[in-house]
């Protein structure tokens, strides 16, 4: 009997049953394996000092990417919380701006707003390809995320803002005490979306020739004349990134809906 | 207005410059698309390099300024020069009357023609035997405008000459034509495509082929100084040097 009752205690103590953040690990960690598959496939079935060679050259574009994407995200971010808020206002002409602003430029393609900024835009001021390429990423993907934003602050319910109206705070105290910090756990998940997007679309950006990862990798293609190890190698190394970048908001959802979880 | 006092300003400006810095060099910046070797290209240490290069700095020490090179890509290479971005573009830029209506061109440099690559064992006479099929080439490049004189064929353009290639690898197209010397590269040099690529035709133009630097249609200065360092490259000799130097004994 007592040896039973022992058993009994074990299983109850050890984790069955795998709980959300144990299952996002194993996603990781699957999606991972086969990044690694894909890069192995290639490194036998070809020439591995291409690979080598390649991933040598191409590094210094992996940093201008994380650079061009890190900085847009940062200033997207910004911008699109001050057009999610001019959405919502009660003053009409912000509200039209706020609008107008997303409209035209969700409109345009990313891809001709670089070279409008880059060249067009050049015309009159000089601006070198990476801030240009940063400010282009910006300003188009301040849009979306200002679609966001103001989705999440739309999704709180009206009697939040009510309540905290009837307790004496202005409407800026409102905003930013209740409202905001509830939305944020609505909005993060499209947020971390948008940056994955965003981190594959700065890509685009070769075009102006920022030497990012896809401009490093024309150049070697073009001396070594190894077309495809090159861009298998560039698909490997954006998956990977995505990879850190998806696990980075994962571990943010987490922490922010803590206290929240049903 | 605005405008004209800004040129006022500026011609003022270039006026004091000059005065001042008499002896003092003049840069050039020149735009180049470093994916066509071996005129120009990014060797191992990510430098800009090649023939093209190499001439326009030997042509920079003889006329007395210094040329500075700004990697750019091809797509809006023009565009760039337009907008002011650089002075000048040293690109294995072509010199054709269609571009000249826009912009301005040096003295040639280096005469091209245009190369036909097909899959080894395939034998072609003219462009016009490969009527029907499809024929790829870099976007925007003579390559794609004597593709396009031929109507016969279907024309496909690639952002790169190199994914050109790999189709023709791939056996989607049955040609590719571009440069000579970037056809000779890509069809000898390569292990992967050696053996499986000959250069089948080299296209014979009423006109012979030269590659020019493109400057700003009203650009006469730096327009003056870069012939005048052509010139002097040639009465030299250095380019046969450098020929000898980028394309081993060929030509």
């Amino acid at each position: 009997m007592k040896e039973n009752q022992k058993t009994v205690i074990d299983v109850g103590d050890g984790a069955a049953i795998p709980t959300r953040k144990d299952r996002d690990l194993f996603t990781a960690w699957r999606i991972a394996f086969v990044g690694a598959l894909f890069a192995l496939v290639g490194l036998v079935s070809f020439n591995p000092e291409v690979y080598w060679e390649g991933l040598k050259y191409l590094s210094d574009g992996v940093l201008i990417t994380f650079q061009v994407t890190l900085a847009s995200i940062l200033c997207a971010l910004i911008i699109g919380l001050f057009v999610g808020l001019g959405r919502v206002s009660r003053i009409r002409v912000i509200a039209l701006a706020a609008s107008t602003y997303v409209e035209v430029i969700r409109g345009i393609p990313l891809l001709v707003q670089l070279f409008y900024i880059y060249y067009a835009l050049g015309q009159f001021v000089k601006i070198p390809p990476l801030p240009s390429a940063i400010i282009a990423m910006s300003i188009c993907y301040g849009a979306y995320m200002g679609e966001i934003f103001r989705a999440g602050i739309e999704s709180i319910d009206k009697g939040q803002t009510e309540a905290s109206l009837s307790l004496g705070m202005n409407r800026s105290e409102t905003m930013i005490y209740v409202v905001l910090p509830q939305a944020l756990r609505t909005i993060l998940p499209p947020v971390g979306n948008e940056f994955i997007a965003l981190l594959k679309d700065s890509s685009l950006v070769s075009i102006i020739a920022v030497a990012d990862i896809l401009r490093r990798a024309r150049e070697f293609s073009s001396t070594s004349f190894y077309v495809f190890e090159t861009y298998t190698l560039v698909a490997v190394v954006y998956l990977l990134i995505t990879l850190i970048l998806s696990k980075i908001v994962g571990v943010m959802e987490e922490r922010l809906g803590q206290h929240e979880r049903r | 207005m605005a405008k004209k006092i800004l040129a006022a300003l500026l011609i003022v400006a270039v006026v004091c410059g000059a005065a001042f810095a008499a002896g003092k060099k003049r840069t050039i910046t020149f735009a180049t698309d470093a994916t066509w070797p071996p005129m120009e290209f990014m060797d191992a240490k990510k430098q800009i390099t090649g023939f093209s290069i190499d001439y326009m700095t030997a042509a920079a020490k003889e006329a007395g300024f210094d040329a500075k090179f700004q990697a750019t890509a091809w797509d809006g290479i023009f565009g760039g020069l337009e907008a002011g971005q650089y002075d000048a573009v040293c690109s294995s830029v072509s010199i054709t009357e269609e571009r000249k209506k826009t912009m301005a061109f040096s003295e040639p440099y280096y005469q091209v023609k245009q190369a036909v690559v097909v899959p080894k064992g395939k034998k072609i006479k003219a462009l016009k035997d490969l009527a029907g099929k499809d024929v790829g080439s870099q976007i925007s490049t003579t390559g794609t405008f004597a593709v396009q004189e031929e109507k016969s064929v279907k024309s496909k353009t690639y952002d790169d000459v190199g994914l050109a290639f790999e189709d023709l690898y791939n056996g989607r197209i049955a040609a590719v034509v571009c440069d000579d010397v970037v056809a000779s590269q890509y069809a000898l040099r390569t292990p992967k495509y050696s053996g499986k690529f000959v250069i089948g035709l080299v296209i014979q133009s009423k006109t012979a082929e030269y590659y020019g630097i493109a400057v700003k249609k009203d650009n006469a200065e730096v327009l003056a100084l870069v012939n005048k360092g052509i010139a002097a490259v040639k009465k030299k000799g250095i380019d046969k040097k450098l020929q000898q130097k980028w394309m081993g004994g060929k030509k």
